[in-house]
């Protein structure tokens, strides 16, 4: 393999495990072992969660270096823990450069599961919780059927690139609105219960935990980063849930409601 | 011991719960089959120790002990697993994680009571931290008992 191209395998690599929700400083391992088992040395790099810079220094004494941009930050722990099991085989000689660089392009390809499987998973987690966070019966299956109509929300607004930010506002107004729309037609007494039930599929609790665990791992600058995307995404979520309370109570006082 | 069973089922109630929601949560995660399972009976652990402990006026002690807790239990399981021990851990803690703190204090941010708002910002990001401390410490303890043992093995196989 040509350094150029091993610089590329390595970087691509670290972007997929930072797409795929890995921690930062395992990004960055991932690009310095693959370097170092492949000879090279002096390997550097800096991981942020929108993006990382790899150089390192070649058998030929020449300096090369590579920028990578993060765009998307998604949870794939599948696709993580594959990249991580492909550097250990690497660095044990157990397989060659190529088969890595083939077994990268498999853990790229490897989809997501399937529209009805995430919906009856979100029906299913949000219900649960709800029933944790002292919900009863019948605000567990409203929150499920919430869940469902939001985990089809998200997947329709993934699917037309929307920005992060629109899905967790009009995920907290849909979730809002819906648990009102329950209360008030008698079937759930509250809907703090289904909110928080339901809003679990949205809210960056992980990602506000993983910031703090990244900044008490010394990478500050990720850890900034990824907290502000956490707060972010809150201020979205409660930004719709919000309107959509103002607006019910609007109506209800203009007897609308 | 005279444990009744009715206690004993009400107990166990909570962390099953946090365990199956868990499981689903695995789903949307990438998780597959066993591990789904072995990320279940973390949350199971971690929701366990939460709840079993007095409060004390706040859940972020709590939430500490119920993070090394889990912390714990991945790194031993993602190390007989030869995975990151963070796979097992983002799907253990999300029960324990502050989501409702934040949108409590963001929605509390909109309806203009600051107090409150600091209030639970303060109370949102203690958790976090917690969390965040108690799975650090976990990994620092994973790391030395790792090397504990490499060091042990490798010496063995030094000496003949």
């Amino acid at each position: 393999m040509q350094p150029e191209d091993l610089l590329l395998f390595a970087a691509d690599a670290a972007r997929l495990m930072l797409e795929s929700g890995g921690e930062t400083y395992r990004a960055e391992d991932t690009a310095m072992d693959i370097i170092a088992s492949q000879g090279g040395a002096e390997a550097e790099c800096f991981a942020t969660s929108t993006g990382l810079m790899l150089s390192y220094t070649g058998e030929d004494g020449k300096v090369r270096s590579v920028v990578r941009r993060v765009k998307r930050r998604g949870m794939n722990l599948e696709k993580a823990s594959r990249i991580h099991a492909m550097v250990n085989d690497l660095r044990g000689d157990r397989i060659g450069i190529m088969e890595a660089a083939s077994e990268l392009d498999a853990i790229e390809r490897l989809r997501e599961r399937p529209a009805a499987v995430r919906m009856g998973a979100s029906a299913l987690g949000a219900g649960l919780f709800t029933l944790l966070f002292g919900g009863g019966a019948a605000e567990a299956a409203a929150a499920a059927v919430i869940g469902a109509l939001l985990s089809l929300l998200i997947l329709g607004f993934q699917r037309l690139k929307l920005p992060e930010f629109l899905t967790s506002l009009a995920g907290g107004a849909l979730t809002a609105l819906a648990s009102l729309s329950l209360q008030s037609l008698g079937i759930t007494a509250s809907p703090d219960a289904i909110i928080i039930g339901v809003i679990m599929l949205l809210v960056p609790g992980v990602a506000i935990t993983n910031a703090i665990r990244d900044i008490i791992a010394g990478d500050l600058v990720a850890g900034i980063a990824r907290g502000v995307d956490a707060f972010i995404t809150a201020a979205a979520i409660s930004a719709g849930a919000g309107g959509a309370f103002a607006m019910w109570k609007l109506f209800e006082l203009g007897g609308m409601g | 011991m005279n444990i009744d069973l009715s206690t004993l089922l009400e107990w166990l109630k909570n962390p099953a719960l946090a365990a199956m929601a868990t499981s689903a949560f695995s789903l949307l995660f990438g998780l597959h089959s066993i591990d789904i399972i072995l990320a279940s009976v973390g949350a199971f652990i971690g929701w366990g120790v939460f709840q079993s402990l007095p409060q004390m006026g706040s859940p972020v002690f709590a939430a500490f002990l119920a993070a090394l807790a889990a912390g714990f239990y991945s790194e031993i399981v993602g190390w007989i697993r030869s995975r990151p021990a963070t796979v097992y851990i983002i799907a253990s803690i999300i029960p324990l994680v502050p989501g409702g703190g934040m949108y409590y204090t963001m929605l509390s941010t909109l309806e203009g009571d600051s107090m409150k708002t600091v209030e639970l910002f303060m109370t949102t990001l203690m958790s976090a931290f917690a969390l965040a401390a108690g799975l650090a410490i976990s990994n620092a303890f994973g790391r030395m008992v790792f090397m504990a043992y490499s060091h042990i093995t490798s010496r063995r196989k030094a000496k003949p």
